[in-house]
């Protein structure tokens, strides 16, 4: 029986004009934005690794010089374009991809691709999560608006209830028939995907079980989108009105649920202002130990400390560089300052983002949104790794680079390292959260997205029941 | 085959059926007459369970058709005034849905086959309902009965807005039925084809039965006359 009811309804809509032409429309947009996205995906890879190969070999010539003049000509790390923000951009497009590290600074990321980009990249770019978050939505409004209203309005309705029809086949049968063209094009974009991704090597490691989650992660979505439009197309007298109420679920859903959340998060916990962030750091950073500045409060409080450790009278007698050592208790002590500050601002990152998951009960398109993102390690908690990640690299290229001094050289002696000694310098490498690491921050979105389905699926059960 | 006892609908103080006691056996024709309002369409509708009775019982193939509403359903084919199909789909194609969505599994032939046998051309068999006339899809509902092999046909008005040929062939096919021993039950306001086809008349007034008798025991002219009576338009 739902085999019939399948079938019935797949064959009235392929013989529906405006549904032919809508299918075909997003199967281009949806080949064009995977064609141009691994066009842009293979030019940043390209990019990246001339970057980083450049960076280290300028690293590695700077020839024979002091090791804190080469912390202060600082190297550059580069973010990885990870090969699943092939289907989510995310927050990429909005975050910087590399970061300088130098000695005492903990900079941002830098050189954003959308400070590049004119005012018109603000309307969006063609790119597959577009499509897979706000467009394919419509084709499942497209297809399955009328999908209870038109049996009503033909009059049919009374044929089915008089053959003794189950209301729960009736709608699993329709279920699936407004499902078949979203998967058809879901599955076809992944396919896709996953050819070019697992063809393309030497950029990061292309798994296939992010990308299974991935695409499960869009068709619970695309499920939960299909349960809320037969529910409206099921309760509504007119195909009209479905129409007008499945559009206005899905502009409140994709666009205006999320602003809303945005705007609560921002309101509830601000982030300081760039200008606040940098004078508060600035004014702990002045009152602490200046590792250039041996007449410092700190500085003469720290080489008492070290001549009654060692027992000795005076700096020239340590076993060490004191210079060197001063140097890198200032970085340690820099590095805390930047750690606590930053450290509230990850603070205020989770406030917020406890803020976002709990008002994904008012969207599935919130909880269906971090989840992709953050598989993908696109989501801004991926960027804060990688931001992490180069800080915890410069601390230890500090330590590399002090402990070079401190160990090879005297106090006062003008100390130059051989021209080999940046190639011992460890290489940067950053490993992005492992797809258990993202499931489990991703638990209560996880949580929500299967309560949308559950309850959208079972208030479209218990509607038809008695169909 | 069809039986109510005492079946009554009530919407608020509106008694829209009252007390009605109907038997309709195998091989009948039951031709309820009456004016629009008189409770003929409901009581189809309670028949078909699509609305609850308030008190009193519908028996379907001695089945009760509110505790057993599916199983009722199997026995019987039900066409309204203005049947209404897919009408992107041809009539094979509603065909084969409607006894699909009823657990029938009919093959292609056998669907055309219940086509032929229900009076519908062979060219349109695979056209599309849209470009259907209302008598072409009336067969098309006859077809669904032959095909369930159903035992009770309740039609609401099959006839109205019919030309006479569409309308004559219409009731070949139901005496067609009669003769497979189905019971039909038709509401209509068709008089003559009632007079015509129908084994027993039955005329409503206000949600009651007033008169219920066999066809053969009074002139068309006389049914009139009585159905005139009956609607207090005998002045006219």
């Amino acid at each position: 029986m739902i085999f019939q009811i399948i079938k019935k309804e797949v064959q009235e809509i392929l013989r529906d004009g405006r549904f032919k032409i809508s299918f075909f429309i997003v199967l281009f947009l949806l080949v064009a934005s995977v064609f141009i996205t691994s066009k842009q995906y293979s030019s940043i890879n390209e990019q990246y690794d001339s970057a980083e190969k450049n960076e280290r070999t300028v690293w590695e010539s700077q020839g024979a010089k002091n090791p804190h003049s080469a912390a202060h000509f600082g190297n550059y790390v580069f973010k990885p374009k990870l090969p699943l923000s092939l289907l989510d951009q995310g927050v990429d497009k909005y975050t910087g991809i590399s970061i300088f590290l130098e000695a005492h600074n903990r900079n941002q990321a830098q050189y954003s691709t959308a400070t590049d980009q004119t005012a018109l990249s603000r309307f969006g770019e063609l790119t597959p999560d577009f499509i897979l978050f706000f467009i394919i939505p419509l084709i499942i409004i497209l297809v399955g608006y009328n999908s209870f209203t038109k049996e009503i309005e033909g009059r049919t309705f009374y044929i089915i209830k008089s053959q003794g029809v189950d209301g729960w086949k009736l709608v699993i049968g329709k279920w699936i028939a407004a499902l078949i063209p979203t998967l058809i094009i879901t599955t076809l974009l992944f396919l896709i995907a996953g050819i070019i991704l697992s063809n393309i090597k030497g950029f990061g490691v292309f798994s296939w079980s992010s990308f299974g989650i991935l695409y499960l992660i869009y068709l619970i979505y695309y499920f939960i989108f299909t349960n809320v439009i037969l529910l409206i197309s099921s309760i509504s007298k007119k195909s009209g009105i479905a129409l007008v109420s499945s559009l206005t679920f899905w502009v409140l859903a994709c666009f205006i649920a999320p602003k809303i959340a945005s705007n609560i998060a921002d309101s509830k916990y601000p982030y300081p202002t760039q200008q606040e962030f940098s004078e508060n750091i600035a004014k702990e950073k002045s009152e602490g130990l200046d590792g250039h500045n041996p007449w410092n409060q700190k500085s003469k409080e720290l080489e008492e400390k070290v001549l009654k450790e060692h027992n000795v009278n005076s700096v020239n007698d340590l076993p060490f560089n004191y210079s060197a050592y001063r140097m890198q208790k200032s970085e340690e002590y820099q590095a805390e300052i930047y750690a606590k500050h930053y450290k509230k601002l990850k603070n205020q990152f989770k406030k917020q983002s406890s803020i976002y998951k709990t008002l994904a009960v008012i969207s599935p398109f919130l909880p269906a949104r971090f989840l992709s993102m953050s598989i993908a390690n696109t989501d801004y908690q991926s960027h804060i790794n990688f931001s992490d990640a180069a800080e915890d690299y410069r601390i230890k290229t500090q330590a590399f680079l002090n402990g070079n001094t401190e160990k090879n050289s005297k106090i006062g002696e003008r100390y130059v390292a051989s021209a080999d000694t940046w190639k011992d310098l460890p290489r940067f490498e950053y490993t992005p959260a492992s797809l258990s690491e993202k499931l489990n921050e991703n638990t209560s979105n996880f949580v929500i997205l299967f309560l949308w389905f559950s309850v959208t699926g079972g208030l479209l059960f218990l509607t038809n029941k008695n169909y | 085959m069809i039986k109510t006892t005492n079946l009554t609908k009530k919407y608020g103080d509106f008694i829209a059926l009252k007390n009605l006691n109907l038997e309709i056996k195998q091989g009948e024709i039951f031709c309820l007459l009456g004016a629009n309002g008189a409770g003929k369409s409901t009581t189809i509708n309670l028949l078909l369970n699509f609305i609850a009775p308030t008190s009193g019982q519908a028996f379907i193939n001695d089945t009760d058709v509110v505790k057993n509403a599916k199983k009722t359903k199997s026995f019987l084919t039900y066409i309204p005034e203005n049947l209404m199909l897919y009408p992107t789909l041809s009539a094979v194609e509603n065909l084969d849905y409607f006894l699909g969505i009823g657990g029938g599994k009919f093959y292609k032939p056998e669907l055309e086959a219940f086509l032929e046998e229900a009076g519908l051309q062979k060219e349109a068999h695979h056209k599309r309902i849209q470009f259907f006339s209302k008598g072409m899809r009336q067969k098309v509902g006859i077809a669904l009965a032959i095909a369930k092999d159903a035992k009770v046909l309740l039609l609401d008005e099959p006839t109205s807005g019919l030309d006479p040929k569409s309308s004559n062939e219409f009731g070949e096919l139901l005496k067609k039925m009669r003769k497979n021993n189905v019971a039909i039950l038709m509401a209509t306001h068709d008089i003559f084809r009632a007079k015509e086809i129908g084994t027993h008349i039955g005329i409503m007034k206000q949600g009651e039965l007033k008169h219920s008798f066999a066809t053969d025991q009074i002139s068309l002219q006389d049914l009139e006359k009585l159905y005139l009576e009956t609607m207090n338009l005998n002045e006219v």
